[in-house]
């Protein structure tokens, strides 16, 4: 029998955090472990059979769970300064004190981060690879801006050397036809996942449903469960009532609030519809080219934040303009540098917010009440 | 031409660059380097300066050309520095420097012809400087640093290296210093007037300037510097905070440091990271470590409490 797109999603779920449970209780996982960053060519680890654990999603789920001042608290007492990445200094405090609501992961065999996203995932996985002295990978991709060729030249010959390198460690062969099978997925989990997020603008849901469910573009992209999951899901929402529009629309520009239980101001936003997000973009990745390390490479050193300027800002402009938001509102993220720049030349009524998305204490809520609200009065005036 | 360059990763070997120290500038960002920020400020206020260039290493320069895009009059580069130090990194490095080259003769219309010259020079000057460091225990450390700092604001074939510099206090417990590009040379003297000496550091302008291989003008140039600026003494940016631990330990094991200074401006990650395993780092070996934070290129807050009793306390 079919799964519904919520059973689907505990299987995925299930399947991620499998090991943490066993591993929880004194069983050393059956596969190699790779922590990995969120932009890490995943498909070549599980073509080789290796488990890969996403740190950032896991933090995440500590803030969801209400647990990370604690685990921020510690970090400072390991000497990890608070004005760096929430995300590293609540792993940090967590693995410090051995406290996560789904237990403890398994410890790495190897240790990969990417720089496509940001260079501060590469200086944390550092951190990492002193804590498990286990071997550290670091994937250089130096982005759209970079000559093509030489680019391309150096981004494979290092996913080549991963993939040597990963063949050593899971004692597997790599199988190109398995690899491209793997990237086909990821290409139909974006697909599927393109069509969800188009209904955010047309229908009555909240923008919790996507952040929530983005999740799994994320830790499973490659899995076939995950194009199953998505395609079900854009059915189930296009049942959904169509979306008030004598509401003013605005534009979710940042990360979402991962401790706040609906991952946006909701409270401050009640009479306002949230038709777009760039967060809900990142992971619909672009596997062009006809053979495996030119669908990787473009996939992975085109991601977002590792297009120029200009890209940026034709990308997010052409996503503001479709979701038909009149308004938008700028996380500046203390954790995150690196996004709040996109929104610098976008031209309609900004609210800025200076918040973290995993540190609930770091914004002053009645000014970003006042900043709303300033927002919503120019957005039903225009 | 009159580019400023921030970090040590622009190949000198290419093109003259004035070499970013310090500015007060208008431009604030909350949560962004300090020393960032005024170095925007100078690109964009600066009218002595026609050229920017600067590398894609932390998080703050990355982001740096969209605080950049309305300066359109001036020539603007990114330089793309690989985040490893294999053959693969050597060959990409190599040729985004060839890039660089390309782009500087395009809009300035000139043609780069000097490079072996400049390399011979880049050589005869790293010699003098690493002479220079050999004999740092004896020498006042703020003029050591303030001399490469005047040198590094002139052209390459004008720059000569300070030998005469005076003489510091024999006695004074040794202290090493780790950093970035150190803005603020008060600090050295205030170290120093505290009683202690610094024998050794791992600053961009001091030994990460000169520590990587010579290079032989007859090979090919541009794997060359490619090499040299991956093989420099380490900065954070490049990802490899093994390599940055095993060297400052044996120079601070080999020079008998009693304490170390870790200097570093606010909002910069990597060394904040580097910091927290650094510091472990030195509680497993019993020497002391004190952060001095500085929130912009030209800070100079009243910074001789912390030292002064930092040094009580070596």
């Amino acid at each position: 029998m079919a799964l519904s797109s919520t059973q689907l999603q505990a299987k995925l779920m299930r399947e991620y955090y499998k090991d943490f449970s066993k591993y929880s209780r004194g069983k050393p996982p059956q596969k190699k472990v790779a922590w990995v960053t969120a932009f890490t060519p995943v498909e070549i680890l599980e073509a080789l059979d290796i488990s890969y654990f996403y740190p950032e999603s896991y933090a995440a789920v500590i803030a969801a769970s209400g647990k990370e001042q604690t685990l921020l608290e510690e970090s400072e007492k390991q000497f990890l300064c608070r004005d760096c990445c929430s995300y590293a200094c609540c792993i940090e405090g967590s693995l410090t004190l051995k406290e996560a609501p789904r237990g403890m992961p398994p410890k790495p065999d190897v240790l990969i981060a990417t720089n496509n996203q940001c260079n501060t995932l590469p200086n944390w996985w550092n951190i990492l690879a002193q804590k498990y002295k286990v071997p550290l990978i670091i994937l250089d991709y130096p982005g759209e801006a970079a000559n093509l060729e030489f680019a391309y030249d150096y981004v494979t010959k290092q996913h080549k050397e991963l993939i040597v390198q990963m063949e050593q460690l899971s004692g597997n062969k790599l199988d190109l036809e398995c690899l491209m099978e793997l990237i086909e997925h990821s290409q139909k989990s974006v697909e599927s996942w393109n069509q969800v997020i188009e209904l955010l603008p047309h229908r009555e849901i909240s923008p919790t449903l996507f952040f929530d469910a983005i999740s799994f573009l994320i830790t499973s992209r490659c899995k076939p469960e995950t194009v199953e999951l998505y395609t079900l899901l854009a059915q189930e929402l296009l049942e959904f009532p169509l979306a008030d529009l004598s509401k003013p629309a605005l534009f979710w520009l940042g990360y979402p609030l991962w401790y706040h239980p609906k991952r946006y101001l909701q409270e401050l936003l009640e009479n306002c519809r949230i038709v777009g997000s760039n967060y809900i973009t990142w992971w619909s990745l672009e596997y062009l080219g006809d053979e495996p390390f030119q669908k990787l490479f473009y996939a992975y050193n085109n991601t977002f934040l590792n297009l120029t300027q200009e890209t940026k800002r034709k990308k997010l402009t052409g996503c503001i303009q479709r979701s038909g938001a009149a308004g938008t509102i700028v996380l500046h993220n203390k954790s995150c540098k690196c996004d709040f720049v996109s929104a610098c030349d976008i031209n309609i009524p900004q609210a800025e917010l200076e918040i973290d998305m995993l540190d609930r204490t770091f914004v002053n809520i009645t000014k970003a009440a006042q900043q709303i609200e300033l927002l919503i009065e120019s957005v039903c005036t225009v | 031409m009159k580019i400023l360059s921030l970090s040590g990763f622009i190949p000198e070997e290419i093109c003259d660059t004035i070499r970013f120290i310090g500015y007060q500038g208008e431009e604030k960002i909350s949560h962004y380097c300090g020393y960032a920020a005024d170095y925007i400020s100078q690109v964009l206020e600066d009218d002595s300066i026609d050229g920017a260039v600067f590398p894609k290493s932390c998080d703050s320069c990355r982001i740096m050309g969209s605080y950049l895009s309305n300066c359109k009059e001036k020539f603007l580069y990114q330089f793309g520095v690989p985040a490893r130090q294999d053959g693969a990194a050597e060959t990409y490095l190599a040729a985004e420097i060839q890039q660089y080259q390309k782009a500087v003769e395009g809009y300035y219309k000139v043609s780069i012809t000097d490079i072996p010259q400049r390399i011979q020079k880049v050589n005869e000057r790293n010699k003098e400087l690493i002479s220079l460091y050999e004999n740092i225990e004896n020498i006042s450390y703020k003029f050591y640093l303030k001399s490469i700092h005047d040198m590094l604001q002139k052209p390459l074939y004008e720059q000569t290296v300070l030998s005469e510099l005076p003489d510091k206090p024999a006695n004074g417990k040794p202290i090493y210093l780790v950093g970035s590009f150190l803005s603020n040379t008060e600090l050295a003297a205030t170290i120093e007037n505290a009683g202690m000496k610094i024998v050794g550091d791992n600053l961009t302008e001091s030994k990460r300037l000169f520590s990587g291989p010579k290079l032989d003008p007859s090979n090919d140039i541009y794997m060359d510097i490619a090499a040299k600026i991956l093989h420099n003494h380490l900065s954070p940016t490049q990802n490899n905070f093994r390599c940055i631990l095993k060297n400052d330990l044996e120079e601070i094991k080999y020079k008998n440091v009693q304490g170390v200074i870790f200097a570093t401006q606010k909002y910069c990650e990597p060394y904040d990271y580097l910091f927290s395993i650094y510091k472990k780092m030195l509680d497993e070996q019993g020497i002391p470590v004190l952060q001095v934070v500085m929130s912009n290129s030209t800070d100079n807050r009243k910074l001789e409490f912390a030292v002064e009793a930092f040094a009580d306390i070596l």
